[in-house]
Protein backbone atom coordinates (compact mmCIF):
# COMPACT_ATOMS: atom_id res chain seq x y z
CA UNK A 1 0.00 0.00 0.00
CA UNK A 2 2.72 2.44 1.05
CA UNK A 3 4.91 1.25 -1.82
CA UNK A 4 2.08 1.88 -4.29
CA UNK A 5 1.57 5.38 -2.91
CA UNK A 6 5.29 6.04 -3.03
CA UNK A 7 5.39 4.87 -6.65
CA UNK A 8 2.77 7.48 -7.61
CA UNK A 9 4.81 10.33 -6.14
CA UNK A 10 8.03 8.93 -7.59
CA UNK A 11 6.32 8.99 -10.99
CA UNK A 12 5.47 12.68 -10.47
CA UNK A 13 9.14 13.38 -9.69
CA UNK A 14 10.21 11.51 -12.85
CA UNK A 15 7.71 13.34 -15.05
CA UNK A 16 8.84 16.70 -13.61
CA UNK A 17 12.46 15.86 -14.32
CA UNK A 18 11.60 15.00 -17.92
CA UNK A 19 9.63 18.22 -18.32
CA UNK A 20 12.49 20.29 -16.95
CA UNK A 21 15.17 18.74 -19.12
CA UNK A 22 13.01 19.45 -22.18
CA UNK A 23 13.54 23.22 -21.76
CA UNK A 24 17.32 23.47 -22.00
CA UNK A 25 17.33 27.09 -23.15
CA UNK A 26 15.36 28.16 -20.10
CA UNK A 27 17.88 26.32 -17.95
CA UNK A 28 20.77 28.05 -19.64
CA UNK A 29 19.18 31.48 -19.17
CA UNK A 30 18.62 30.90 -15.48
CA UNK A 31 22.18 29.70 -15.04
CA UNK A 32 23.53 32.78 -16.79
CA UNK A 33 21.55 35.00 -14.43
CA UNK A 34 22.91 33.03 -11.47
CA UNK A 35 26.45 33.67 -12.69
CA UNK A 36 25.72 37.36 -13.05
CA UNK A 37 24.23 37.69 -9.57
CA UNK A 38 27.13 35.78 -8.04
CA UNK A 39 29.56 38.02 -9.87
CA UNK A 40 27.81 41.10 -8.43
CA UNK A 41 27.88 39.67 -4.90
CA UNK A 42 31.52 38.73 -5.21
CA UNK A 43 32.37 42.27 -6.24
CA UNK A 44 30.35 43.66 -3.36
CA UNK A 45 31.88 41.42 -0.70
CA UNK A 46 35.38 41.85 -2.11
CA UNK A 47 34.93 45.64 -1.84
CA UNK A 48 33.64 45.26 1.73
CA UNK A 49 36.51 42.97 2.82
CA UNK A 50 39.16 45.06 1.06
CA UNK A 51 38.62 47.74 3.71
CA UNK A 52 39.28 45.21 6.51
CA UNK A 53 42.85 44.28 5.61
CA UNK A 54 44.45 41.23 3.99
CA UNK A 55 43.02 37.85 5.09
CA UNK A 56 40.51 39.47 7.46
CA UNK A 57 38.09 37.20 9.31
CA UNK A 58 34.76 38.69 10.36
CA UNK A 59 32.50 36.72 12.71
CA UNK A 60 34.29 33.55 11.65
CA UNK A 61 34.00 34.22 7.92
CA UNK A 62 36.92 34.86 5.60
CA UNK A 63 36.17 36.31 2.18
CA UNK A 64 36.50 32.84 0.69
CA UNK A 65 33.95 31.43 3.15
CA UNK A 66 31.51 34.22 2.35
CA UNK A 67 31.80 33.58 -1.39
CA UNK A 68 31.17 29.84 -1.04
CA UNK A 69 28.36 30.57 1.41
CA UNK A 70 26.76 32.79 -1.25
CA UNK A 71 27.29 30.17 -3.97
CA UNK A 72 25.27 27.73 -1.86
CA UNK A 73 22.49 30.11 -0.80
CA UNK A 74 22.07 31.31 -4.38
CA UNK A 75 22.12 27.75 -5.74
CA UNK A 76 19.29 26.86 -3.34
CA UNK A 77 17.29 30.05 -3.87
CA UNK A 78 17.35 29.88 -7.65
CA UNK A 79 16.41 26.21 -7.54
CA UNK A 80 13.09 26.83 -5.78
CA UNK A 81 10.21 26.67 -8.29
CA UNK A 82 7.53 29.37 -8.37
CA UNK A 83 4.88 27.45 -6.51
CA UNK A 84 2.58 30.42 -5.79
CA UNK A 85 2.27 31.36 -9.45
CA UNK A 86 1.55 27.75 -10.37
CA UNK A 87 -1.18 27.18 -7.78
CA UNK A 88 -2.69 30.63 -8.30
CA UNK A 89 -3.02 29.90 -12.03
CA UNK A 90 -4.61 26.53 -11.32
CA UNK A 91 -7.17 28.13 -9.01
CA UNK A 92 -7.94 30.97 -11.43
CA UNK A 93 -8.21 28.76 -14.49
CA UNK A 94 -10.13 26.03 -12.70
CA UNK A 95 -7.38 23.53 -13.55
CA UNK A 96 -7.29 22.57 -9.89
CA UNK A 97 -10.60 20.72 -10.44
CA UNK A 98 -8.80 18.12 -12.56
CA UNK A 99 -6.03 17.70 -9.99
CA UNK A 100 -8.57 17.17 -7.20
CA UNK A 101 -10.24 14.40 -9.20
CA UNK A 102 -7.03 12.38 -9.57
CA UNK A 103 -6.26 9.70 -6.93
CA UNK A 104 -3.29 11.57 -5.51
CA UNK A 105 -3.08 14.09 -2.69
CA UNK A 106 -3.04 17.66 -4.04
CA UNK A 107 -0.30 18.84 -1.66
CA UNK A 108 1.58 15.57 -2.18
CA UNK A 109 1.52 16.00 -5.94
CA UNK A 110 2.78 19.58 -5.64
CA UNK A 111 5.51 18.47 -3.22
CA UNK A 112 6.78 15.68 -5.49
CA UNK A 113 6.76 18.01 -8.48
CA UNK A 114 8.50 20.76 -6.47
CA UNK A 115 11.15 18.37 -5.22
CA UNK A 116 11.92 16.99 -8.68
CA UNK A 117 12.33 20.43 -10.22
CA UNK A 118 14.25 21.93 -7.28
CA UNK A 119 16.73 19.02 -7.06
CA UNK A 120 17.60 19.20 -10.74
CA UNK A 121 17.93 22.97 -10.73
CA UNK A 122 20.06 22.85 -7.58
CA UNK A 123 22.57 20.47 -9.13
CA UNK A 124 22.90 22.66 -12.23
CA UNK A 125 23.09 25.85 -10.14
CA UNK A 126 25.71 24.37 -7.86
CA UNK A 127 27.84 23.35 -10.85
CA UNK A 128 27.59 26.83 -12.42
CA UNK A 129 28.09 28.64 -9.10
CA UNK A 130 31.09 26.47 -8.23
CA UNK A 131 32.67 27.34 -11.54
CA UNK A 132 32.65 31.08 -10.86
CA UNK A 133 33.45 30.62 -7.17
CA UNK A 134 36.44 28.46 -8.02
CA UNK A 135 37.67 30.97 -10.59
CA UNK A 136 37.45 33.93 -8.22
CA UNK A 137 38.46 32.59 -4.80
CA UNK A 138 39.82 29.10 -5.41
CA UNK A 139 38.43 25.65 -4.63
CA UNK A 140 35.98 25.09 -1.77
CA UNK A 141 37.34 23.71 1.50
CA UNK A 142 34.11 22.22 2.77
CA UNK A 143 35.37 18.81 3.96
CA UNK A 144 32.55 17.24 5.95
CA UNK A 145 30.43 20.22 4.89
CA UNK A 146 29.37 18.32 1.75
CA UNK A 147 27.37 15.93 3.93
CA UNK A 148 25.60 18.94 5.47
CA UNK A 149 24.43 19.98 2.03
CA UNK A 150 23.03 16.51 1.39
CA UNK A 151 21.32 16.17 4.78
CA UNK A 152 20.04 19.71 5.27
CA UNK A 153 19.31 20.19 1.56
CA UNK A 154 16.24 17.94 1.58
CA UNK A 155 14.91 19.71 4.67
CA UNK A 156 15.61 23.04 3.00
CA UNK A 157 13.53 22.12 -0.07
CA UNK A 158 10.76 20.75 2.11
CA UNK A 159 10.55 23.82 4.32
CA UNK A 160 10.76 26.19 1.35
CA UNK A 161 7.90 24.24 -0.23
CA UNK A 162 5.76 24.48 2.90
CA UNK A 163 6.41 28.20 3.37
CA UNK A 164 5.43 28.85 -0.24
CA UNK A 165 2.48 26.49 -0.03
CA UNK A 166 1.08 28.37 2.97
CA UNK A 167 1.00 31.50 0.80
CA UNK A 168 -0.06 29.78 -2.41
CA UNK A 169 -3.10 28.30 -0.65
CA UNK A 170 -4.27 31.83 0.12
CA UNK A 171 -5.32 31.93 -3.55
CA UNK A 172 -8.46 30.10 -2.36
CA UNK A 173 -9.43 33.41 -0.75
CA UNK A 174 -7.60 36.19 -2.60
CA UNK A 175 -7.05 36.69 -6.33
CA UNK A 176 -3.42 37.76 -6.17
CA UNK A 177 -0.75 36.03 -4.06
CA UNK A 178 2.26 37.33 -5.96
CA UNK A 179 2.76 40.24 -3.57
CA UNK A 180 2.86 37.94 -0.54
CA UNK A 181 5.26 35.65 -2.41
CA UNK A 182 7.51 38.64 -3.05
CA UNK A 183 7.58 39.49 0.62
CA UNK A 184 8.37 35.90 1.58
CA UNK A 185 11.16 35.85 -0.97
CA UNK A 186 12.67 39.07 0.36
CA UNK A 187 12.44 37.81 3.94
CA UNK A 188 14.49 34.82 2.79
CA UNK A 189 16.98 37.19 1.20
CA UNK A 190 17.45 39.19 4.40
CA UNK A 191 16.49 37.56 7.67
CA UNK A 192 16.83 34.15 6.02
CA UNK A 193 20.52 34.81 5.49
CA UNK A 194 20.69 34.55 1.70
CA UNK A 195 22.53 37.81 1.13
CA UNK A 196 24.40 37.99 4.40
CA UNK A 197 25.14 35.28 6.98
CA UNK A 198 23.20 35.78 10.19
CA UNK A 199 26.51 35.85 12.14
CA UNK A 200 27.32 39.22 10.54
CA UNK A 201 24.03 40.78 11.61
CA UNK A 202 23.59 42.89 14.74
CA UNK A 203 23.04 40.79 17.87
CA UNK A 204 19.42 41.93 18.39
CA UNK A 205 18.51 40.87 14.85
CA UNK A 206 20.22 37.50 15.24
CA UNK A 207 18.01 36.87 18.26
CA UNK A 208 14.88 37.67 16.25
CA UNK A 209 16.02 35.48 13.35
CA UNK A 210 16.57 32.58 15.72
CA UNK A 211 12.80 32.47 16.30
CA UNK A 212 11.86 32.55 12.63
CA UNK A 213 11.66 29.62 10.19
CA UNK A 214 13.53 31.38 7.38
CA UNK A 215 17.04 30.63 8.65
CA UNK A 216 16.36 26.88 8.40
CA UNK A 217 15.94 27.15 4.61
CA UNK A 218 19.18 28.77 3.48
CA UNK A 219 21.38 29.71 6.41
CA UNK A 220 21.53 26.27 8.04
CA UNK A 221 22.79 24.28 5.03
CA UNK A 222 25.16 27.00 3.79
CA UNK A 223 26.63 27.84 7.23
CA UNK A 224 27.02 24.20 8.17
CA UNK A 225 28.71 23.47 4.84
CA UNK A 226 31.30 26.27 4.99
CA UNK A 227 32.10 25.48 8.61
CA UNK A 228 32.87 21.83 7.85
CA UNK A 229 29.60 20.29 9.04
CA UNK A 230 29.41 22.14 12.35
CA UNK A 231 26.17 21.95 14.39
CA UNK A 232 24.61 19.56 11.91
CA UNK A 233 22.54 17.75 14.56
CA UNK A 234 21.08 20.94 16.03
CA UNK A 235 20.24 22.30 12.60
CA UNK A 236 18.50 19.07 11.53
CA UNK A 237 16.43 19.08 14.73
CA UNK A 238 15.35 22.69 14.22
CA UNK A 239 14.56 22.08 10.56
CA UNK A 240 12.35 19.10 11.43
CA UNK A 241 10.59 21.18 14.08
CA UNK A 242 9.77 23.93 11.59
CA UNK A 243 8.71 21.40 8.97
CA UNK A 244 6.23 19.91 11.46
CA UNK A 245 4.84 23.35 12.37
CA UNK A 246 4.51 24.49 8.74
CA UNK A 247 3.01 21.17 7.61
CA UNK A 248 0.34 21.49 10.30
CA UNK A 249 -0.35 25.09 9.28
CA UNK A 250 -0.63 24.16 5.58
CA UNK A 251 -2.97 21.25 6.39
CA UNK A 252 -5.19 23.60 8.37
CA UNK A 253 -5.26 26.27 5.62
CA UNK A 254 -5.94 23.63 2.96
CA UNK A 255 -8.79 22.01 4.89
CA UNK A 256 -10.50 25.40 5.32
CA UNK A 257 -9.78 26.66 1.82
CA UNK A 258 -10.82 23.57 -0.11
CA UNK A 259 -14.32 23.72 1.40
CA UNK A 260 -14.99 27.16 -0.01
CA UNK A 261 -13.39 26.55 -3.40
CA UNK A 262 -15.66 26.80 -6.41
CA UNK A 263 -13.86 25.73 -9.56
CA UNK A 264 -15.34 25.88 -13.00
CA UNK A 265 -13.13 24.62 -15.76
CA UNK A 266 -10.01 22.53 -15.92
CA UNK B 1 3.88 55.37 -53.67
CA UNK B 2 6.68 55.71 -56.19
CA UNK B 3 4.28 56.89 -58.88
CA UNK B 4 2.71 59.44 -56.56
CA UNK B 5 6.00 61.04 -55.67
CA UNK B 6 7.30 61.67 -59.16
CA UNK B 7 4.70 64.22 -60.36
CA UNK B 8 5.11 66.13 -57.12
CA UNK B 9 8.88 66.26 -57.62
CA UNK B 10 8.36 67.49 -61.15
CA UNK B 11 5.95 70.23 -60.18
CA UNK B 12 8.32 71.32 -57.42
CA UNK B 13 11.20 71.65 -59.86
CA UNK B 14 9.02 73.42 -62.44
CA UNK B 15 8.12 76.18 -60.00
CA UNK B 16 11.18 76.52 -57.82
CA UNK B 17 10.10 78.12 -54.53
CA UNK B 18 11.66 81.33 -53.31
CA UNK B 19 13.72 81.29 -50.09
CA UNK B 20 10.94 83.11 -48.23
CA UNK B 21 8.35 80.68 -49.47
CA UNK B 22 10.51 77.75 -48.37
CA UNK B 23 10.93 79.28 -44.94
CA UNK B 24 7.21 79.96 -44.66
CA UNK B 25 6.44 76.41 -45.72
CA UNK B 26 8.87 74.92 -43.21
CA UNK B 27 7.51 77.22 -40.49
CA UNK B 28 3.99 76.11 -41.35
CA UNK B 29 5.08 72.48 -41.26
CA UNK B 30 6.70 73.06 -37.86
CA UNK B 31 3.49 74.72 -36.66
CA UNK B 32 1.50 71.81 -37.96
CA UNK B 33 3.79 69.39 -36.14
CA UNK B 34 3.57 71.47 -32.99
CA UNK B 35 -0.19 71.66 -33.42
CA UNK B 36 -0.33 67.91 -33.94
CA UNK B 37 1.53 67.38 -30.68
CA UNK B 38 -0.59 69.78 -28.61
CA UNK B 39 -3.92 68.96 -30.23
CA UNK B 40 -3.36 65.30 -31.09
CA UNK B 41 -0.58 63.42 -29.34
CA UNK B 42 -0.71 65.04 -25.90
CA UNK B 43 -4.48 64.73 -25.39
CA UNK B 44 -4.17 61.14 -26.67
CA UNK B 45 -1.48 60.36 -24.11
CA UNK B 46 -3.44 62.04 -21.33
CA UNK B 47 -6.50 60.01 -22.24
CA UNK B 48 -4.44 56.80 -22.26
CA UNK B 49 -3.08 57.56 -18.79
CA UNK B 50 -6.49 58.55 -17.48
CA UNK B 51 -8.08 55.33 -18.76
CA UNK B 52 -5.20 53.19 -17.50
CA UNK B 53 -5.59 54.70 -14.06
CA UNK B 54 -9.37 54.30 -14.16
CA UNK B 55 -8.84 50.65 -15.12
CA UNK B 56 -6.50 50.18 -12.17
CA UNK B 57 -8.98 51.82 -9.84
CA UNK B 58 -11.63 49.35 -10.94
CA UNK B 59 -9.98 46.84 -8.61
CA UNK B 60 -8.94 49.27 -5.92
CA UNK B 61 -7.98 46.79 -3.21
CA UNK B 62 -5.89 44.72 -5.61
CA UNK B 63 -4.24 47.91 -6.89
CA UNK B 64 -3.37 49.10 -3.38
CA UNK B 65 -2.09 45.69 -2.38
CA UNK B 66 0.05 45.28 -5.49
CA UNK B 67 1.59 48.74 -5.24
CA UNK B 68 1.98 48.39 -1.45
CA UNK B 69 3.73 45.04 -1.76
CA UNK B 70 6.26 46.47 -4.20
CA UNK B 71 6.90 49.35 -1.82
CA UNK B 72 7.42 46.89 1.01
CA UNK B 73 9.61 44.70 -1.18
CA UNK B 74 11.96 47.63 -1.78
CA UNK B 75 11.96 48.51 1.91
CA UNK B 76 13.10 44.97 2.73
CA UNK B 77 16.02 45.41 0.31
CA UNK B 78 16.99 48.53 2.19
CA UNK B 79 16.86 46.49 5.38
CA UNK B 80 19.58 44.30 3.87
CA UNK B 81 21.65 47.35 3.03
CA UNK B 82 21.11 48.69 6.55
CA UNK B 83 22.48 45.44 7.97
CA UNK B 84 25.36 45.45 5.49
CA UNK B 85 26.45 48.99 6.23
CA UNK B 86 26.07 48.38 9.95
CA UNK B 87 28.91 45.87 9.56
CA UNK B 88 30.84 47.73 6.83
CA UNK B 89 30.14 51.50 7.20
CA UNK B 90 32.17 52.43 4.12
CA UNK B 91 32.18 50.30 0.96
CA UNK B 92 34.27 51.69 -1.91
CA UNK B 93 33.51 55.20 -0.64
CA UNK B 94 29.75 54.63 -0.48
CA UNK B 95 27.66 55.09 2.64
CA UNK B 96 24.18 53.84 3.48
CA UNK B 97 22.61 57.14 2.44
CA UNK B 98 24.15 56.85 -1.05
CA UNK B 99 22.75 53.36 -1.51
CA UNK B 100 19.32 54.48 -0.30
CA UNK B 101 19.36 57.26 -2.88
CA UNK B 102 20.55 54.77 -5.49
CA UNK B 103 17.46 52.70 -4.79
CA UNK B 104 15.30 55.84 -4.89
CA UNK B 105 16.68 56.78 -8.32
CA UNK B 106 16.52 53.26 -9.74
CA UNK B 107 13.08 52.32 -8.40
CA UNK B 108 11.67 55.82 -8.96
CA UNK B 109 12.97 56.02 -12.54
CA UNK B 110 11.72 52.55 -13.41
CA UNK B 111 8.49 53.48 -11.62
CA UNK B 112 7.56 56.54 -13.68
CA UNK B 113 8.54 54.88 -16.95
CA UNK B 114 6.44 51.80 -16.17
CA UNK B 115 3.48 53.82 -14.99
CA UNK B 116 3.35 56.13 -18.01
CA UNK B 117 4.79 53.85 -20.70
CA UNK B 118 4.22 50.45 -19.11
CA UNK B 119 4.47 48.31 -22.23
CA UNK B 120 8.18 48.91 -22.68
CA UNK B 121 8.97 45.69 -20.84
CA UNK B 122 6.61 43.70 -23.10
CA UNK B 123 7.86 44.63 -26.56
CA UNK B 124 9.38 41.20 -27.18
CA UNK B 125 6.17 39.47 -26.09
CA UNK B 126 3.94 41.72 -28.20
CA UNK B 127 6.14 41.25 -31.24
CA UNK B 128 6.60 37.50 -30.93
CA UNK B 129 2.87 36.98 -30.42
CA UNK B 130 1.74 39.21 -33.28
CA UNK B 131 0.01 41.63 -30.95
CA UNK B 132 1.36 44.70 -32.70
CA UNK B 133 -1.29 44.21 -35.41
CA UNK B 134 -3.95 45.97 -33.43
CA UNK B 135 -1.73 49.05 -32.88
CA UNK B 136 -0.71 49.16 -36.53
CA UNK B 137 -4.32 49.63 -37.56
CA UNK B 138 -4.86 52.64 -35.33
CA UNK B 139 -4.21 56.21 -36.56
CA UNK B 140 -1.84 57.07 -33.69
CA UNK B 141 1.96 57.24 -33.36
CA UNK B 142 2.73 53.53 -33.21
CA UNK B 143 5.46 53.29 -30.58
CA UNK B 144 3.84 55.82 -28.28
CA UNK B 145 0.52 54.05 -28.64
CA UNK B 146 2.08 50.69 -27.79
CA UNK B 147 4.05 52.02 -24.84
CA UNK B 148 1.31 54.13 -23.24
CA UNK B 149 -1.44 51.56 -23.56
CA UNK B 150 -0.42 49.79 -20.38
CA UNK B 151 0.19 50.99 -16.84
CA UNK B 152 2.16 48.83 -14.42
CA UNK B 153 0.47 48.80 -11.03
CA UNK B 154 3.45 47.47 -9.11
CA UNK B 155 5.53 50.31 -10.54
CA UNK B 156 3.36 52.85 -8.75
CA UNK B 157 4.76 51.36 -5.55
CA UNK B 158 8.26 51.73 -6.99
CA UNK B 159 7.73 55.38 -7.83
CA UNK B 160 6.22 56.18 -4.42
CA UNK B 161 9.12 54.34 -2.79
CA UNK B 162 11.58 56.53 -4.67
CA UNK B 163 9.75 59.65 -3.59
CA UNK B 164 9.57 58.48 0.03
CA UNK B 165 13.28 57.71 0.21
CA UNK B 166 14.11 61.11 -1.27
CA UNK B 167 11.85 62.72 1.35
CA UNK B 168 13.64 60.71 4.05
CA UNK B 169 17.33 61.11 3.18
CA UNK B 170 17.49 63.40 0.13
CA UNK B 171 18.71 66.97 -0.16
CA UNK B 172 15.57 69.11 0.21
CA UNK B 173 17.03 72.33 -1.20
CA UNK B 174 15.80 73.51 -4.64
CA UNK B 175 19.08 72.39 -6.20
CA UNK B 176 18.81 69.01 -4.47
CA UNK B 177 15.24 68.57 -5.67
CA UNK B 178 16.18 69.53 -9.25
CA UNK B 179 19.10 67.09 -9.19
CA UNK B 180 16.88 64.30 -7.92
CA UNK B 181 14.23 64.97 -10.55
CA UNK B 182 16.89 64.99 -13.27
CA UNK B 183 18.27 61.70 -11.93
CA UNK B 184 14.75 60.20 -11.98
CA UNK B 185 14.15 61.42 -15.52
CA UNK B 186 17.42 60.02 -16.85
CA UNK B 187 17.08 56.77 -14.95
CA UNK B 188 13.59 56.16 -16.38
CA UNK B 189 14.80 56.94 -19.90
CA UNK B 190 17.76 54.57 -19.54
CA UNK B 191 15.37 51.81 -18.47
CA UNK B 192 12.97 52.64 -21.28
CA UNK B 193 15.47 52.72 -24.13
CA UNK B 194 17.62 49.80 -22.99
CA UNK B 195 14.59 47.56 -22.55
CA UNK B 196 13.10 48.74 -25.84
CA UNK B 197 16.33 47.84 -27.62
CA UNK B 198 16.42 44.41 -25.94
CA UNK B 199 12.73 43.82 -26.74
CA UNK B 200 13.20 44.86 -30.38
CA UNK B 201 15.51 41.86 -30.83
CA UNK B 202 12.29 39.86 -31.19
CA UNK B 203 11.84 41.40 -34.65
CA UNK B 204 15.10 39.79 -35.72
CA UNK B 205 15.28 36.56 -33.71
CA UNK B 206 11.63 35.59 -33.43
CA UNK B 207 11.05 34.26 -29.93
CA UNK B 208 13.45 36.52 -28.07
CA UNK B 209 11.30 36.88 -24.96
CA UNK B 210 13.74 34.89 -22.83
CA UNK B 211 16.84 36.82 -23.83
CA UNK B 212 15.02 40.19 -23.62
CA UNK B 213 13.81 39.32 -20.13
CA UNK B 214 17.27 38.27 -18.99
CA UNK B 215 18.85 41.41 -20.44
CA UNK B 216 16.29 43.53 -18.64
CA UNK B 217 16.79 41.58 -15.40
CA UNK B 218 20.55 41.96 -15.64
CA UNK B 219 20.25 45.68 -16.29
CA UNK B 220 17.88 46.02 -13.34
CA UNK B 221 20.19 44.05 -11.06
CA UNK B 222 23.19 46.22 -11.94
CA UNK B 223 21.26 49.43 -11.25
CA UNK B 224 20.78 48.47 -7.61
CA UNK B 225 24.42 48.01 -6.57
CA UNK B 226 26.99 50.79 -6.08
CA UNK B 227 28.83 51.37 -9.35
CA UNK B 228 32.16 51.66 -7.54
CA UNK B 229 32.28 48.05 -6.34
CA UNK B 230 32.94 47.00 -9.95
CA UNK B 231 36.49 47.07 -11.25
CA UNK B 232 38.18 46.35 -14.57
CA UNK B 233 36.17 44.72 -17.31
CA UNK B 234 32.99 44.65 -15.23
CA UNK B 235 33.12 48.41 -14.79
CA UNK B 236 33.84 48.94 -18.48
CA UNK B 237 30.77 46.89 -19.45
CA UNK B 238 28.68 48.80 -16.94
CA UNK B 239 29.35 52.06 -18.72
CA UNK B 240 29.13 50.72 -22.27
CA UNK B 241 27.19 47.62 -23.35
CA UNK B 242 24.98 47.37 -20.26
CA UNK B 243 24.88 51.06 -19.33
CA UNK B 244 23.35 50.52 -15.89
CA UNK B 245 26.37 52.28 -14.39
CA UNK B 246 24.94 55.61 -15.51
CA UNK B 247 22.04 55.01 -13.13
CA UNK B 248 24.03 53.44 -10.32
CA UNK B 249 26.60 56.25 -10.26
CA UNK B 250 23.92 58.98 -10.01
CA UNK B 251 24.09 59.24 -6.19
CA UNK B 252 27.77 60.17 -6.47
CA UNK B 253 27.98 61.89 -9.87
CA UNK B 254 24.83 63.99 -9.53
CA UNK B 255 23.24 63.90 -6.07
CA UNK B 256 26.41 64.32 -3.97
CA UNK B 257 27.64 67.03 -6.30
CA UNK B 258 27.57 67.86 -10.01
CA UNK B 259 30.24 65.84 -11.83
CA UNK B 260 30.33 67.52 -15.25
CA UNK B 261 32.21 64.84 -17.14
CA UNK B 262 29.96 62.07 -15.78
CA UNK B 263 26.78 63.98 -16.63
CA UNK B 264 28.05 64.73 -20.11
CA UNK B 265 28.88 61.07 -20.67
CA UNK B 266 25.47 60.05 -19.26
CA UNK B 267 23.64 62.45 -21.59
CA UNK B 268 25.70 61.24 -24.56
CA UNK B 269 25.05 57.59 -23.77
CA UNK B 270 21.34 58.29 -23.32
CA UNK B 271 21.14 59.91 -26.75
CA UNK B 272 23.07 57.03 -28.30
CA UNK B 273 20.87 54.46 -26.59
CA UNK B 274 17.71 56.32 -27.67
CA UNK B 275 18.90 56.41 -31.28
CA UNK B 276 19.88 52.73 -31.17
CA UNK B 277 16.64 51.52 -29.62
CA UNK B 278 14.39 53.60 -31.90
CA UNK B 279 16.48 52.54 -34.90
CA UNK B 280 16.19 48.87 -33.90
CA UNK B 281 12.45 49.16 -33.30
CA UNK B 282 11.61 50.83 -36.60
CA UNK B 283 14.08 48.74 -38.60
CA UNK B 284 12.57 45.67 -36.99
CA UNK B 285 9.06 46.88 -37.67
CA UNK B 286 9.75 46.73 -41.39
CA UNK B 287 10.44 43.00 -40.96
CA UNK B 288 7.40 42.46 -38.78
CA UNK B 289 4.81 40.01 -39.97
CA UNK B 290 2.08 38.07 -38.25
CA UNK B 291 -0.58 35.50 -38.93
CA UNK B 292 -4.23 36.44 -39.39
CA UNK B 293 -4.73 36.56 -35.70
CA UNK B 294 -7.85 38.26 -34.37
CA UNK B 295 -7.09 40.11 -31.16
CA UNK B 296 -8.33 42.98 -29.09
CA UNK B 297 -6.34 45.24 -26.84
CA UNK B 298 -6.59 43.98 -23.31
Amino acid sequence: MIAAKGAKYAAVVRITLKQQTAYRMDFLMRSLFLLLILYVFMQLWSAAYSGQGEGAEIAGFRLKDIIWYLVLTEAFTMAFPQLCTRIEEEVKSGGIAVRLLTPISYAGYQYASYLGEAALRFVVNLACGSLIGWMLVGPPELGAGWSSIAVLGLGSFTLAFLLNLSIALCSFWVEETRGLEFILQKLQFTVGGMLIPLDLMPHWLQQICAWLPFQAVLYFPAKSAVSGGAELGAYVAQQLGWIAVMAALCAWIYSRGIRRLNANGG
Amino acid sequence: MEADRKPAERSASAAAPTRAATMAASAAAADRRKGTFWRGTLPFLLTCWKLNLAGAMEFRLSFLMTAGMMFLNNVIWLLFWGIFFDRFPDVAGWELKDVMLLWAVSAGGFGWASVLLGNFTRIAYLTANGELDVYLTQPKPLLLNVLASRMSLTAIGDFLFGAAIYAYVGDHSWTGLASFLLALLMSGLFFLFFTLAAGSLAFFFGNAEGIAFQLFNSFLAFTTYPADIFKGLGRLLLFTIVPAGFISYMPIGLLRGWDGSFMLAAAGMLLLLAALSLGLFYAGLRRYSSGNRMAMRS
